[in-house]
């Protein structure tokens, strides 16, 4: 997962070592950001940390944000270090492509610009549908726990009833 | 933790922490709620399947938890994955996660399969000619925006590839305008009243881009400015007709005209693009 950030990133930088043209430039990394993004949606995603997002339309024409989180004895055996390394390196990748913009842009290089721009929102997309992925989870599991509290005390409630 | 994973659920006051006995009570309604609604799935596969290295990730053999039911669509019921090593980063050929129908856990190669079907009945749905097509308004509920990023690739490079001189530019000029019309076209419908999903419709327009494609891809390769002419126009008739059952199902009907116009116009400016390319 940050190997595919990294050559992008990587492929952006030494740019001028493997090809004279910008179209080559901009078409392979443009490809390897929007692969790096499909990889850290469907793949990283599931395995580091258990989470996974995507958008329907439903019947009457609204778009659903959909959420999947495994359940809470899966999340809790999640590696800890495992989570940091993934919300790190989707920061981290967000936050180069931001500096690598701001370059382009003191140096008026609009062609360059246009690249970064891309991938800075794709991994600002990928950021955005993590955070409310996983938002949504702790809801849930909040929402379940509370749930099952609520039936232990009516439980706790009818058996001391009956025993009276 | 390490936890008791009896069936026997203590309901009285007893010396466990709070936390435990939630533990006991989620292991307790997992296994009293009625079986699940899904199908019987055969046992993930032996974990030496995996291509291991010497990883430091790999578990020991965890029994699978028995699913929760999956009533409501959002609650996600899984066979915990066995973490892969790190090194099979850019391999997208796992295929040891286990069978489970949830799609959090199936094999990342069930997951390309999936998502290069939808590029493929996407194009269909939109591009080609289909009287059984069921209302076009609701079509394309699958949207994806791949299909559309190919497209605008391919048509930029193809235009780049037949410019003889200031290529990048080209390229740039192209890319930057089909996104940029895209996005612009979008707000039009949305800023007329229209009902329509912004993701929607950008995907839309870039699946209307594949005539576009094959028009330029063919005066490519040919220099006749007539022939590319006829090919233009009958590419550019194609894409407008694709396009124009979705525009037209979005918005008013006395607003159709005001919604279609820009995109037969970016439609006729690319088309201008490929007929002037020498």
């Amino acid at each position: 997962m940050d190997l595919s950030q990294a050559s992008a990133l990587a492929f952006y930088i030494l740019s001028t070592l493997f090809a004279n043209s910008f179209v080559i430039i901009f078409v392979i990394t443009v490809v390897l950001a929007a692969l790096d993004f499909w990889v850290v949606k469907n793949v990283s995603g599931r395995i580091l940390v258990g989470l996974r997002w995507w958008n329907e339309i439903n019947e009457q024409g609204e778009s659903i944000w959909r959420f999947e989180c495994l359940d809470q004895e899966s999340l809790a055996r999640i590696n800890q270090k495992d989570s940091m390394l993934f919300w790190w390196t989707l920061y981290l990748n967000a936050v180069a492509w931001g500096i690598f913009g701001i370059f382009s842009m003191v140096r008026l290089e609009v062609d360059y610009l246009l690249v970064v721009a891309v991938c800075f929102s794709l991994a600002i997309a990928n950021i955005i549908g993590f955070t409310k992925c996983r938002k949504d989870a702790r809801n849930k599991i909040q929402a379940f726990a509370s749930r099952t509290i609520a039936s232990r005390f009516s439980s706790t409630l009818q058996s001391a009833f009956s025993l009276v | 933790m390490s936890n008791s994973h009896s069936d026997t659920i203590l309901l009285h006051p007893s010396s466990q922490s709070d936390i435990d006995e939630i533990e006991n009570l989620i292991h307790a309604s997992v296994q009293s709620c009625p079986t699940t609604v899904l199908p019987a799935r055969p046992s993930s596969p032996p974990r030496a399947s995996i291509p291991i290295s010497s990883s430091p990730f790999i578990q020991s053999n965890i029994p699978p938890p028995p699913p929760l039911s999956s009533s409501t669509v959002r609650s996600a019921p899984a066979v915990p994955p066995p973490p892969p090593p790190v090194s099979n980063s850019g391999s997208l050929a796992a295929t040891g996660f286990g069978s489970s129908p949830n799609t959090l856990t199936e094999p990342v190669l069930d997951t390309v399969k999936r998502d290069l079907s939808r590029i493929v009945s996407n194009l269909k749905l939109v591009v080609f000619p289909n009287p059984f097509r069921e209302d076009p308004g609701k079509a394309l509920r699958d949207w994806d925006l791949w299909g559309p990023f190919f497209f605008i690739v391919f048509l930029g490079l193809t235009l780049s590839w037949s410019a003889s001189a200031k290529k990048s530019e080209v390229f740039a000029v192209a890319f930057a305008l089909l996104a940029a019309g895209a996005v612009i076209l979008t707000l039009n419908v949305l800023l007329l009243g229209g009902h329509i999903i912004f993701f929607q419709s950008l995907s839309l327009l870039g699946y209307c881009l594949f005539p576009l494609d094959v028009g330029a891809l063919i005066c490519m390769m040919e220099g006749n400015v007539i022939l590319k002419m006829i090919v233009v126009c009958v590419t550019l008739a194609w894409s407008s007709w694709a396009a124009y059952p979705f525009m037209s199902t979005a918005v008013n009907p006395s607003r159709k005209a005001l919604a279609l116009y820009p995109v037969f116009l970016m439609y006729v400016s690319v088309g201008f693009l490929i007929i002037a390319i020498d």
